[in-house]
């Protein structure tokens, strides 16, 4: 055995396995330190922490025998949750700077399925603070974790991997926040009860939006939606009437022509003053006409429009992907660095202070 | 003189500001932090130096020729950018402030502008008059500033195209509230020089050329702040107007000085 020790990683992750997999293997927090006991037995780790989020099951330790953790990490797996599946070719493995590097890129959002989202800091955080409250970490992974989210700070400052919104409701809260600041006093009105458009509400609501008023045909449907999302339902016939106080209004009905005109609209805006209006069209067929955009104080954006920012800013955050992992190296040279430096230090808990730095 | 030192100094960090400022907007990184500000502060402390001392070399408020004219015009620029600025949280205000400053100063320094002049005994009225008719342009010309401001912001919303500048450029509800507001101040300020040129003892003919402009110019802010406040106009086209009358004034304003007898100290000859 080598008597060397190592920081070592190894899990399943989004691009390899799919979620029929991975659900069958997730830990929730309460099983938690149950876990890391029994996988710091079962991998012969010395210190370890497990990160269970939707998109990646992951362990991270450090142990004296590496070979022992990449064989036993399968079996763990199959033994704590009781399933039968080979989750040895699915899983990944990997070992000192490659474990460093690999954690400080999920930290920094490089290897999310949203490149650049921020929700995997806070994942990784709340598994660190769970295996450091049960004492399951040392000094290598208290150093290991800690300086991650030190890398992770200073890749989304440096860089633009975190800038724009990448989903339809999110880009649409953007937009709005660039228009009128606070939502806070922003009224919203819902044309059609879709899932876009609901998940849009809601987007806009997480974001401080008080009042949203629903309009459907059905007005049942129109009655259980405004429930949902805390509001009130407008009758089909008099969704005209209440525009004129909306600051924002999203349509996604299945109405084969314009649900609003240009010429409808001018009538609406003169009686409404100057405020401005934010039209989300996310129907196809379209609901509110293409010109309407061409009047002052009223900004229409359809579901392509939307989807085209969101890629576009997919696509900036992939480009940052490079600068990202060049910020990240100092950070993984002075771990490595430090790590070589406890090679002449005393045995801490029972594991010896070598870290090999190849 | 020696005092266009201190001038040319403000001038240097007004240039490093507008630099980093159009850097900060092209690349998304952030447009105010301690030492822009510091620099800002730094520049203005100088212009001011520059205007003390010019003002005690002549005893009188330092606008009796074009380059003393220009240097306070873009003094009361700055001045107003930093009471908008913080009042309003508008940090951004000073990336577009900044270019203009320089410029501003630039060709009064560039060019030979700052002759001596054969100075009258002036009368308080005459140097409060003409003192608010500047600032009263120095806070038009921020308004203005933030219109272009709003103009820029609001058709990358309207074109659905969103550059680095999106990021960097405040909301366009607060554009639109802070440009409107300032302008309101704005003419507020320029309207009390004007009523006041009315109350200047003078002997002689009256300055038709100039009064004949300064009316224009009132009654072009007048007229844009009154539908403003009625809301008889959108935002956008109060921020084209109000850009619009700016740009007016910077184009005439020079040459209706030269026209204008009143408005001229005859140089030391």
């Amino acid at each position: 055995m080598n008597s060397r020790a190592h920081v070592v990683c190894g899990g399943l992750t989004f691009d390899e396995v799919p979620v029929e997999l991975r659900e069958k293997v997730a830990f929730r927090d309460a099983q938690l330190p149950d876990a890391l006991r029994e996988i710091k037995r079962m991998l012969g780790l010395r210190e370890a922490v497990l990160v269970s989020t939707c998109n990646r099951v992951e362990y991270f330790g450090a142990t004296t025998n590496p070979e022992l953790a990449a064989h036993g990490w399968p079996e763990f797996l199959r033994h704590f949750h009781s399933v039968s599946d080979n989750f040895a070719a699915l899983s990944f493995q990997m070992r000192d700077t490659a474990c460093v590097e690999h954690l400080y890129a999920v930290a920094s959002g490089l290897k999310s399925m949203v490149v650049g989202e921020t929700e995997v800091f806070g994942q990784l955080k709340d598994a660190y603070d769970i295996a450091h409250s049960h004492q399951q970490t040392g000094k290598w992974l208290n150093r290991l974790f800690q300086s991650s989210f030190a890398a992770a700070k200073s890749v989304r400052t440096r860089t633009g991997i975190t800038r724009g919104h990448v989903s339809v409701g999110s880009v649409s809260v953007e937009l709005a926040e660039k228009i009128f600041g606070d939502l806070k006093k922003c009224r919203v009105m819902v044309i059609g009860a879709g899932d876009t458009g609901e998940r849009t509400a809601r987007s806009l609501q997480r974001h401080g939006v008080p009042t949203i008023l629903v309009a459907n045909r059905t007005f049942d449907r129109a009655r259980e939606l405004a429930a949902e999302l805390g509001g009130e339902a407008v009758k089909w016939e008099d969704w005209e009437g209440h525009a004129i106080d909306a600051d924002i209004m999203i349509s996604s009905t299945s109405a084969p022509h314009y649900m609003l005109t240009r010429e409808k609209l001018e009538t609406l805006l003169h009686r409404r003053g100057r405020r401005p209006l934010f039209l989300i069209d996310l129907a196809v067929p379209r609901d509110f006409e293409p010109s309407i955009n061409l009047l002052d104080d009223v900004y229409l954006y359809d579901i392509d429009d939307l989807q085209s920012i969101a890629h576009s800013h997919l696509r900036e955050r992939q480009t940052e992907i490079a600068r990202s992992l060049e910020i990240l190296q100092p950070h993984v040279a002075r771990y490595m660095a430090w790590a070589a430096q406890q090679r002449d230090a005393p045995e801490t808990g029972g594991l010896t202070g070598d870290l090999v730095t190849a | 003189m020696h005092d266009h030192i201190w001038l040319f100094l403000a001038t240097l960090g007004y240039l490093a500001s507008a630099g980093w400022g159009l850097y900060a907007l092209g690349s998304g990184r952030p447009l105010a932090n301690w030492w822009t500000l510091s620099l800002i502060l730094i520049s203005f402390a100088l212009h001011t130096v520059f205007l003390h001392q010019r003002g005690e070399a002549i005893g009188h408020c330092p606008i009796t020729n074009l380059f003393e004219t220009l240097a306070f015009f873009s003094w009361s620029l700055v001045l107003t950018y930093l009471v908008v600025g913080p009042a309003y949280r508008m940090s951004i205000l000073g990336a577009f402030t900044a270019p203009v400053v320089f410029l501003i100063n630039f060709f009064a320094l560039a060019t030979p502008v700052d002759a001596p002049s054969n100075l009258p005994h002036l009368g308080w009225q005459l140097e409060l008059h003409a003192t608010l008719a500047l600032l009263g342009f120095g806070v038009l010309g921020v308004a203005a500033l933030a219109g272009v401001a709003y103009l820029i912001q609001e058709r990358q919303l309207k074109r659905h195209a969103l550059t680095s500048w999106f990021y960097s450029l405040p909301n366009v509800g607060r554009l639109e509230t802070v440009q409107e507001n300032v302008l309101f101040w704005g003419f507020a300020i320029f309207s009390a020089g004007v009523v006041l040129g009315f109350f200047i003892p003078h002997s002689g003919p009256d300055d038709w050329v100039k009064i004949a402009w300064s009316g224009v110019v009132w009654s072009l802010y007048a007229v844009l702040v009154t539908v403003m406040a009625l809301g008889w106009l959108s935002h956008k086209k109060t921020a084209l107007l109000s850009v619009a009358g700016y740009v007016f004034i910077l184009l005439t304003f020079w040459g209706i000085n030269s026209l204008s007898e009143a408005h001229v100290f005859p140089h030391v000859s």
